[in-house]
């Protein structure tokens, strides 16, 4: 790009760190709370202190709560990878049906959760299915199938043809070809879409609050506790579970990225 | 395209019941639950209980009686606000990282995504402590002299609600601005300044123009984010400010009517819907290529 005169180089990035302040603010409060005494809006500077992660060890409510999301992100991934490229891999090159169907997959993801989740809640009623923690995996699979199939979809899309004609020739059957060349070639853009399924599974708020029986997620616990305040052990939550998405992130542009050098290789 | 080369592995001869489930599991989990909303909307409730007799009185009844409407209007006001200036912010910033070289324009955009991963609930609760009377805005206004005393202009109405939604949403603004102005062919920008275009007029005449269908799907997303959430009006929000989404909630909860509450998730979701195609519509990219 041709360089701006300097005042809009300035007055750009300027801009640029505006942005980023307003960003970073809401996740510094919660942070710098966790090692720092906070008294009406006042840090304490003076005295750094761990005690909110020692407090955080005794929380059994929160840990429980942490312990439920957990479960629910595990069986929705297992679910919504396992559906995900199922229908990828049923869809693809298939004409009849597809698009109406991609459709329907993709309406969770792109409605509001709260109409997914008043949908699926008045859905349970009808059938009379509890709410409990089967509702709350069934509404988080459905909102993240979306996300895994497309993932799946877009690898198949580019994988080479050659390689399944090559198997072929060489007289490997069909389930063969499947386990050797197909399932290999997606596995990193099945462990990527997992990834990214956990990451939303384990922020939905909004569909589990409505489709969820006795047992809660950890953010819907925090949303409850919110009205009241929260004790500082909750930041150190806070700050150990954005230091581990922010590693799950990098894990999943890892798997992600397309590594050429493997794909000539293949 | 009779065969790409994969549709035969996919042919991997399904099984009947692979096709049952590959139409049946979507349909099940997915649609039929909208669909049974879709014909809620049209029940009504008598004391307490779902009368299930079609009726178009919860239709009759958003659009006529005083309350509803102008919430509604009110709501769509304040997303696209939400939207606007999530964009005024987001362009500079998309624009800015579009002039740095290689890996630090990645670095940068990254740093700009990164919030997003983190909780939802814990970022409004914090945002909500900056915005409160004893926050961090109220002591820097008050400290840079513009207040005189602490306000609470900026919390439990709709100035919260409209601020928080936009520190919420600005990464989803800078994502499409920035992807639409690096796919700008960079020889266009030269031929400008060679026929002897200023800066100014380049940015004007090739850059925003080519730049827009990346602004109209960031209005977007951000506008249909912010329209359906309602956990930040909810939570900042306080008595005065009332959404649209608060207002369907609340017949889900206190006002206890699910039918009316499913025929204003229907008024919600039409506008979700026009704001996706709008978006679809006006954010493709037709000028760019060469």
């Amino acid at each position: 790009m041709i360089a701006p005169p300097r005042l809009s180089t300035i007055l750009l990035a300027a801009t640029t760190v505006l942005v980023a302040v307003l960003l970073y603010s809401p996740l510094f409060v919660p942070i710098v709370s966790s090692f720092f005494p906070v008294a009406r809006g006042e840090v304490d500077w003076s005295s750094p202190t761990v005690e909110t992660y020692v407090a955080l060890a005794g929380n059994d409510e929160i840990l429980s709560a942490l312990r439920t999301t957990l479960v629910v992100g595990f069986c929705t991934v297992v679910l919504s990878v396992v559906g995900g490229t199922l229908l990828a891999l049923y869809y693809h090159g298939r004409r009849a049906g597809r698009s109406a169907l991609q459709f329907i997959i993709f309406l969770p993801f792109l409605m509001p959760p709260i109409i997914s989740g008043l949908a699926l809640l008045i859905f349970f009623r009808e059938i009379g299915l509890e709410r409990s923690l089967l509702t709350v995996v069934i509404g988080h699979t459905a909102f993240v199938l979306a996300i895994v199939y497309r993932t799946v979809l877009t690898r198949l899309q580019s994988m080479s043809r050659t390689l399944v004609e090559a198997s072929y020739d060489l007289g490997a059957t069909k389930w063969q070809t499947f386990w050797r060349i197909i399932l290999p070639n997606l596995s990193s853009a099945m462990v990527g879409g997992a990834i990214l399924a956990f990451a939303l599974s384990f922020d939905e708020t909004m569909i589990t609050i409505l489709v969820t029986g006795t047992q809660t997620t950890l953010p819907v616990r925090l949303w409850a506790m919110m009205r009241l305040g929260f004790s500082p052990d909750i930041n150190a939550l806070v700050a150990l579970i954005l230091m581990f998405t922010v590693l799950l992130c990098a894990l999943a542009a890892r798997f992600l990225v397309p590594r050429q050098i493997a794909t000539q290789r293949a | 395209m009779s065969s790409s080369g994969l549709a035969r592995p996919a042919a991997i001869r399904w099984s009947p019941l692979v096709t049952v489930l590959a139409f049946a599991l979507p349909v099940m989990f997915v649609l039929a639950p909208l669909a049974i909303f879709l014909v809620y909307s049209f029940f009504s409730v008598d004391q307490g209980q779902i009368v299930y007799a079609p009726t178009l009185a919860n239709y009759v009844r958003f659009f006529t009686d005083p309350v509803f409407l102008p919430v509604f209007w009110r709501t769509i006001v304040l997303c696209l606000s939400v939207a606007a200036i999530s964009i005024l912010l987001a362009y500079p910033a998309a624009y800015f990282l579009t002039t740095l070289r290689g890996r630090w324009r990645y670095a940068l955009l990254m740093l700009l995504m990164v919030p997003l991963l983190m909780s939802y609930v814990i970022k409004i609760y914090a945002i909500r402590s900056i915005l409160g009377l004893n926050g961090f805005l109220n002591k820097a206004l008050v400290g840079l002299g513009i207040l005189s005393e602490p306000s609470t202009l900026f919390v439990f109405n709709m100035n919260a609600i409209l601020l928080t939604l936009t520190l919420l949403l600005i990464p989803f603004a800078i994502l499409p601005i920035f992807l639409a102005l690096e796919r700008i062919p960079q020889v266009l920008l030269r031929a400008s300044d060679d026929l002897g275009a200023s800066s100014l007029q380049t940015f004007l005449r090739i850059t925003l123009p080519l730049s827009l269908p990346g602004v109209a799907s960031a209005a977007s997303f951000v506008f249909v984010l912010a329209i359906g959430d309602f956990l930040t009006p909810q939570m900042v929000g306080g008595i005065s400010g009332f959404t649209f989404g608060r207002i369907l909630y609340s017949q889900f909860g206190t006002a206890y009517n699910w039918p009316f509450g499913a025929a204003l998730s229907v008024a919600l979701a039409v506008v979700v819907i026009v704001a996706i195609l709008l978006g679809e519509r006006f954010g493709r990219n037709r000028g760019a290529s060469l």
